[in-house]
């Protein structure tokens, strides 16, 4: 069906199509919550106060902001509320709000108190689940084959670790806060984690090429169509192979500056993975190819 | 009961008069379709024939724009059509992305303000769109205004063709079981479990 089904765009044609509505705001939602949820979970184990509140200032500016900027009717925002059940819209905005409360809470408890270490437990829970959401919310989409499969929770999971740890690692390097664990293993999980990325990607990659006709058409996007340049300048490239010789070869011995740049090369190949992995998605021919 | 339709692709000839009449019902904005006929050419040179595939909103059994909307904006009646209440829509698109058919459609803010004729609404217009609202999903209805007083939607009762039937699907003498039973009828893409309530037949 790949070979003979065109990808059209508004004409009155069937064929492939590009999904188009969830593009540059909900990838920064995506991106901002990862990032800040995996802050935070960092946070509480390398007993970080300064993390901590960091991480919720981005999932609450970062993510909420572009969430509410998407909306088409942000002042009815509180709605989104109403159907955890079945909605992972609903499920992310819960944990979202739970982590928001729990986390301040944890921050205004003295550190030690029995009540932090609730408050910690619930916010860390919570800040898991704002990790993982997107994943499954692009998980539960049966029109898209690229993103229904099991392995998108695994890498966002993934990926929220990583941003986690590098964030951790430029706020210490750049003096804003100390933490309880020594900087060399957070930068050898850096370094794993950076790994682990790579494979994952690479073993979600290959599953889309024994998937339907759709996801084929989608990886063909990524890898050989119009998003390929920055498939492999920006997500790959600077995202993850720069990150990796550059977490190896010179570390946070090379100083803050380094650790800067490992940071800056870090989100940006985490901003456009999942940009690209959004704009990419294909739906199905409606009736696929017809017969005479 | 359950509502559904069924489309023969013998008879569809392309002639978007289901779209216009949609349009003219409904009084929808610009680029706001409800119903479209697509277009696809079937065989391989030099055997060829084009074919046409109307679409719209397949009122499914088990509808992902339903379980996705996290505000219940998106309901099924008993009846089997799947509503949006505008009120409640905070236009946060998941059910546009869920919905495998890409038959949903996001009234962008600023698309009430001009008209097909430039910055001043017609009558017509003026007295359609105070009924929609910016910044929310919109989607085929089946006409429900109509089939509530015993009428078919405005698309079938348009198609020059009668390419398109409806009525109830879980009465075995309706026409449109019967031509389901009886001409192979196949949802689609099925493959997806969504169970829509709208047939094609070859």
């Amino acid at each position: 069906m790949a070979k003979t089904m065109p990808l059209v765009g508004k004409e009155f044609v069937s064929g492939f199509r590009l999904q188009t509505e969830w593009a540059t705001l909900i990838a920064a939602a995506f991106f901002f919550g990862k990032i800040g949820s995996g802050l935070f979970i960092m946070s509480l184990f390398t007993h970080s106060w300064v993390g901590a509140l960091v991480g919720l200032l981005i999932v609450l500016i970062g993510k909420g902001g572009a969430h509410l900027l998407y909306l088409g009717r942000p002042e009815r925002f509180w709605r989104g509320l109403t159907k955890p059940g079945t909605s992972w819209v609903a499920r992310g905005f819960w944990a979202m709000m739970i982590m928001m409360v729990s986390g301040t809470l944890f921050l205004i408890f003295p550190a030690g108190s029995t009540a932090s270490s609730v408050f910690a437990v619930i916010a860390g829970l919570s800040a898991f689940v704002v990790a993982i959401y997107d994943g499954f919310l692009m998980n539960s989409s049966p029109s898209i084959p690229l993103w229904n499969t099991a392995m998108m929770p695994v890498l966002c999971l993934f990926y929220s670790l990583l941003g986690g740890t590098t964030l951790t690692l430029f706020l210490i390097e750049f003096g804003f806060t100390q933490v309880a664990i020594e900087t060399v293993f957070l930068s050898n999980m850096e370094l794993v984690l950076l790994l682990t990325n790579l494979i994952i990607m690479g073993l979600y990659l290959l599953s889309m090429t024994n998937a339907t006709a759709a996801a084929k058409e989608s990886l063909r996007l990524l890898v050989r169509g119009s998003f390929a340049l920055p498939f492999y300048v920006l997500a790959l490239g600077i995202g993850l192979v720069f990150t990796l010789l550059m977490s190896y070869f010179v570390g946070t011995h090379g100083g803050a500056g380094v650790v800067g740049l490992i940071t800056a090369a870090d989100l940006v190949g985490h901003y456009f993975l999942f940009y690209l992995l959004l704009r990419v998605g294909v739906y199905k021919p409606v009736l696929g190819q017809l017969t005479m | 009961m359950h509502l559904g339709m069924v489309i023969d692709l013998k008879r569809c000839v392309g002639c978007q008069a289901c779209t216009i009449a949609c349009k003219s019902e409904n009084g929808t904005p610009p680029e706001v379709l409800f119903t479209k006929v697509l277009e696809q050419v079937a065989g391989e040179y030099p055997i060829v024939k084009k074919k046409f595939i109307p679409v719209l909103c397949n009122h499914c059994e088990d509808a992902p724009c339903v379980r996705v909307c996290p505000t219940g904006a998106t309901t099924k009646r008993e009846d089997g059509i799947v509503l949006v209440d505008h009120k409640k829509c905070i236009g946060c698109r998941a059910c546009y992305v869920a919905c495998p058919y890409k038959n949903r459609i996001f009234l962008k803010r600023g698309s009430l303000k001009n008209g097909y004729f430039g910055k001043q609404l017609t009558p017509f217009e003026k007295v359609k769109y105070p009924k929609w609202q910016e910044g929310v999903v919109l989607k085929c209805t089946f006409c429900v205004e109509r089939v509530d007083q015993g009428l078919d939607p405005s698309c079938v009762q348009t198609c020059p063709a009668d390419a398109r039937i409806f009525g109830d699907l879980s009465d075995p003498e309706s026409k449109v079981s019967r031509l389901i039973r009886q001409r192979g009828g196949f949802q689609p893409l099925s493959e997806d479990n969504t169970e829509p309530s709208v047939y094609y037949i070859e």
